[in-house]
């Protein structure tokens, strides 16, 4: 950023810039003209930083050239300098926010003096907004960078660990490696969806919405296969239900965050009194939307909890990464799906939740 | 029905291991051949084209790999004849799902879909089953 303070003055009556330049031109660097080319050029060969301009001139309007040059030099502060009382042309100029004081002639020196500074000033501080605006969007793109690819490096490791869980889960085991392994698992899955959720955070906020045709019932049977581990085999019961006949418009990605995220809970939230954990997935889809029907037998909330539940779905704040993630994330992912979401529950009943999701043809 | 090879390519061990246990589990495939990275797999089918034109190959194909990423290896593996590639069905498998790489993988020939790791062997059964229809 240069530091030489430099203003331009067109105006096509001489007189008028001879008092400027006499004015001023000890405090800045001062270039004056009657011609509009000429203008232009030296606005193309020096940094600006405040125009002056008369308004009423024969070639072209003050305003006029404002508007000529607002595109390639848009940080210059503007200053119009009217003759007399042409107070349309002002407010239409000011309105459209290319100037941002006038002056009327004959101006009054001190008045012109302060008008400048303010203009220099002015100038200098939308340069340092924009700077420091560069420089926070600049490190938040690193942090986003950061956080998406550590939470990548730290899911490679973890579905392996999955992995090995899986091919474990086939092999005959005694009673108590069982137990160990589905304790490992449960962690596994734990730590899993929270990074899963963390890179859902991310890519929620950069990725559009992509509308295909879905086919809902391999899409919901492939998310519970992913939880039917040692925990969910021997304490859960799936039920799973979809009726689908026409082709369903919307995007896959957004159903497999809401869907992984209810079963998770579902699992995680078991309520340990009863025998058996059960899960209920009803799916209904015609030519118009889907309606997804899920129960589960879990803890369930009690009613302050499911106020505050309900409050995160339905609410509109930004949620911060941590606690409620995967609610924030539900909420996203049926707000970019336009459907709607409500959740009921009993404390030591369980969870029921419906799901409407139009289809988006 | 022809016989069926399953191609793993992945430069992780433990991956390789456990994939090719949930083949045999799924019963997926009458043989599986694993490389630790796409040069090799590249070159590996090459040398064996007569082989593999007479049976269906199944390739599961890492994305984050060091060298040659999933996304390279498909642009070597285009480049042979379509008479040969055409006895390959390719999916690609990472452990991240990233939207940009499903866009990729959509606008990549021959690859039918991006799979998560770990891998749904039933669901991958299914697809494959699909494709011999």
């Amino acid at each position: 950023m240069s530091e030489i303070k430099r203003i331009l003055y067109l105006d096509d009556e001489e007189n008028n810039l001879f008092a400027f330049k006499a004015l001023f031109r000890r405090d800045y660097e001062i270039f004056t003209t009657t011609s509009p080319q000429e203008a232009v050029r030296y606005l193309n060969e020096n940094e600006v930083q405040v125009i002056l301009s008369d308004q009423k001139m024969p070639e072209i309007s003050g305003v006029e050239f404002f508007e000529l040059t607002i595109t390639d030099y848009p940080d210059a502060v503007r200053v119009l300098v009217t003759g007399y009382a042409d107070i349309e042309a002002v407010i239409d100029a000011i309105n459209k926010g290319q100037v941002y004081r006038y002056v009327t002639k004959p101006w009054d020196e001190n008045d012109l003096r302060i008008c400048i500074e303010n203009s220099f000033d002015r100038y200098f501080s939308k340069i340092e907004i924009k700077r420091k605006n560069a420089e926070l969007q600049e490190l938040n793109d690193q942090l986003q960078k950061f956080i998406y690819s550590a939470s990548h490096d730290m899911r490679a490791p973890l579905a392996s660990i999955k992995g090995v869980l899986k091919v474990a889960v086939s092999e005959e085991l005694s009673q108590k490696a069982r137990e160990y392994f589905s304790l490992i698992e449960k962690s596994a899955n734990r730590l899993d969806d929270y990074v899963q959720n963390i890179i859902h955070y991310y890519q929620n906020a950069q990725t559009e919405t992509s509308i295909k045709p879905v086919d809902l019932k391999a899409m919901a049977e492939s998310l519970v296969t992913q939880y039917q581990g040692f925990d969910v085999l021997e304490k859960f019961s799936i039920d799973l239900e979809v009726l689908s006949s026409t082709p369903f418009y919307t995007d896959e990605y957004r159903w497999r965050i809401i869907l992984g995220n209810l079963l998770s809970n579902a699992i995680r939230y078991r309520d340990q009194a009863k025998s058996q954990g059960i899960i209920k997935i009803n799916i209904i889809q015609n030519s118009e939307k889907a309606v997804m029907r899920f129960e589960e037998n879990g803890v369930g909330m009690t009613a302050d909890t499911l106020a505050q539940v309900r409050d995160m779905l339905q609410g509109s704040e930004r949620k911060t990464l941590g606690s409620g993630l995967g609610l924030y994330l539900i909420r996203e992912a049926v707000r970019r799906l336009s459907g709607s979401i409500k959740m009921d529950s009993t404390q030591g009943e369980g969870v029921a939740v419906t799901l409407e999701i139009p289809n988006l043809q | 029905m022809s016989k069926v090879i399953i191609h793993l390519v992945d430069d992780n061990d433990i991956d390789i291991a456990v994939n090719s246990k949930l083949m045999k589990l799924a019963q997926i495939g009458d043989e599986t051949r694993v490389y630790g990275n796409g040069r090799k797999f590249i070159d590996a089918i090459g040398e064996h084209r007569q082989e593999l034109s007479a049976v269906s190959n199944i390739v599961l194909l890492d994305i984050m790999m060091p060298g040659m990423t999933g996304f390279e290896t498909m642009e070597e593996f285009n480049k042979m004849d379509t008479s040969f590639i055409d006895h390959f069905d390719v999916f690609l498998i990472s452990s991240t799902i990233d939207r940009n790489d499903i866009k990729r993988a959509e606008d990549t020939p021959r690859v039918h879909k991006i799979l998560e790791k770990p891998l749904d062997v039933y669901f991958l059964k299914k697809l494959i089953e699909g494709l011999q229809d």
